[in-house]
């Protein structure tokens, strides 16, 4: 009986350094195994960039930094490997300072792997601050006067990938790649008024508040967290291939079970103590 | 329409040369004497000024979003008046490139607060030499080092040799990748990680199934937390993927609360909370919110 009431007290510092092992093993491993489902929203993603018309780029809205790098980073080079595979250009903007030169060098590593070129298949358009509200409906209505050039301070006119960009008409799909939420300036300020996709990247903590404007419409698709830029992999022939997203999605896995094992083991040691009638009640947090 | 024309000859898609430093230095006459204005106006008046621009700024989106940018057709005609309704608008609209650039030149002001902020800050640590001060002088130490390479990695070099230049150049690159890449990243990623640690530790010692209602949110969680990862698929692989059966496996099960239970709750949350958005977005247009700049003198 003492041993069970002693489970909902376990030291800590053995929980830190079992979170530590729990989480390092499949990401040094690097399993190739991704998902064999993909869920509904995952999908349209898929199909809503497949259906950008030529003549119309995807506008990549990162605000991302290395915080949520193992959860965003997946999402952002699964989407752009799709891109150059089916030749859509794509511009990335940034609204992290960190994040832009952090998406820069993302794509840089899968234009090499793929063989695209800068400026010809796709652009980067650098870090912006400001109201994203002013910001958004301005570059709808002129994108080179907002945008003026990219991070290399080399002007848009230069850059074939978007040199014919005027304003929203030439943009097919916005996908929003974030951590901190700006879902709700692109439907209010462009995509809902104009009638443009948006496809939502969020961590995979923020993703559940997304669903009633999946159901609105108002989002055409959604990538959950890691595990979406995982399903978002299968789909574009890297199922067997071991990825970032992969290793991630397992030590995702390991983690939710240990966390799982660990609140059945606390909840034993309780109900033994409340059994046994002596006070109930969880240590200090930390 | 008049203000878009003005703002495109004051600010240009792109000056390069001699007549970005005319640029550069009409900005800054410009800015202070603004700000010297400004400061002139009696505290009193001052509140009238912050409250006249922000009162300006929600009317402008608030016009563009709300007044018809087509003329108003009635029978055969037009209603008298509504072309030139359409046409303040569409001059509105044309405007919002304009008032993108300036939301994008006030949000580089608030870096510069910012980073003026962390100067006086850690200046006066430094000066005074308080407990810690080492930690202010990393921070100049590192502020300035990120800085330098940053632009020596990118900008040309003028006045040296090429072979002179590119060494820089590249030795620069070398060090913003170690700082950068190295240093910030890694600093960062780790701060964040931190949060899996601590929530370990908390859904152990706080996660009791005390009541009805706990032990439902513990089994709704642990549902969702197996579903979403490959490890919930593997679970129950061996149910088929079509037919009835199919809706038990852990993943379908996990769909299902996102896009039903989850998502209903989600609408009533955001529903609310977007009444409560429209009443404080209004209270800060009309200044009528108390708190921070509108409780103490200017």
């Amino acid at each position: 009986m003492n041993l069970l009431i002693k489970l909902q007290n376990i030291d800590r510092r053995i929980l830190y350094v079992l979170v530590a092992i729990v989480l390092s093993v499949p990401v040094i491993m690097r399993p190739s195994k991704h998902p064999d489902f993909v869920f509904p929203e995952v999908q349209h993603a898929y199909d809503t960039i497949d259906s950008v018309k030529p003549g119309q780029i995807v506008l990549l809205s990162t605000s991302w930094g290395a915080g949520t790098k193992a959860e965003n980073e997946p999402q952002t080079q699964a989407l752009m490997r799709h891109m150059f595979a089916k030749h859509i250009k794509f511009a990335v903007m940034s609204w992290d300072p960190a994040g832009s030169e952090i998406t820069f060098q993302s794509g840089e590593q899968v234009q090499k792997d793929v063989h695209a070129t800068y400026g010809k298949d796709w652009v980067h358009l650098g870090y912006k601050t400001g109201a994203a509200n002013a910001i958004i409906s301005g570059l709808a209505e002129n994108f080179p006067r907002v945008m003026k050039q990219d991070r290399k301070g080399t002007p848009l006119s230069e850059l074939p990938a978007v040199s014919y960009v005027k304003n929203y008409k030439q943009i097919g799909v916005v996908v929003d790649i974030t951590s901190v939420g700006l879902m709700s300036y692109w439907i209010s300020y462009l995509t809902t008024p104009k009638h443009i996709p948006l496809i939502y990247c969020p961590t995979a903590v923020m993703s559940a508040s997304a669903y009633p404007y999946l159901d609105s419409g108002q989002l055409k698709g959604m990538l959950n967290g890691v595990m979406g830029a995982v399903q978002y992999e299968t789909l574009i022939g890297r199922g067997n291939v071991a990825t970032d997203a992969s290793a991630t999605s397992w030590a995702l896995s390991a983690a939710h079970i240990y966390i799982i094992l660990l609140i059945l083991l606390g909840n034993l040691g309780y109900l033994a103590a409340k059994r046994a009638g002596i006070h109930t009640g969880g240590s200090r947090l930390g | 329409m008049m203000l878009h024309r003005i703002s495109d000859a004051l600010f240009p898609v792109a000056v390069h040369g001699r007549l970005l430093w005319v640029y550069i230095a009409a900005a800054l006459i410009v800015g202070v004497l603004g700000l010297a204005g400004l400061m002139s106006v009696p505290p009193r008046y001052r509140k009238l000024v912050v409250a006249g621009i922000t009162f300006l700024g929600g009317l402008y989106f608030s016009l563009e979003f709300l007044l018809p940018h087509q003329p108003i057709h009635v029978g055969a005609g037009t209603l008298p008046g509504s072309a030139g309704v359409a046409h303040f608008a569409e001059g509105l609209t044309n405007a919002k490139p304009s008032v993108a650039d300036w939301a994008m030149i006030i949000g580089s002001f608030a870096l510069l607060l910012g980073t003026s902020n962390l100067f006086a800050i850690h200046g006066k640590a430094v000066k005074k030499r308080t407990p810690g001060w080492y930690n202010s002088l990393a921070f100049f130490i590192s502020f300035f080092a990120i800085m330098i390479v940053g632009f020596l990695k990118d900008s040309p070099i003028h006045g040296l040799n090429y072979h002179a230049a590119h060494t820089i150049q590249s030795a620069s690159t070398s060090l913003y990748m170690i700082l950068f890449n190295g240093f910030v990243q890694n600093l960062d990623a780790t701060m964040f990680s931190l949060i899996a640690f601590y929530i370990v530790s908390a859904a152990y010692r706080a996660f009791r199934v005390r009541s009805a209602e706990a032990g439902l949110m513990m089994g709704t969680a642990g549902i969702i937390m197996l579903g979403l990862v490959p490890v919930g698929a593997w679970l129950t692989s061996w149910l088929p993927h079509t037919g009835p059966l199919a809706s038990l496996r852990l993943e379908s099960i996990t769909y299902w609360l996102l896009i039903w239970p989850n998502m209903a709750v989600q609408r009533a949350i955001e529903f609310g909370l977007a009444i409560g958005w429209v009443a404080m977005s209004l209270r800060i247009w009309l200044s009528l919110e108390r708190g921070s700049f509108f409780d103490r003198q200017l």
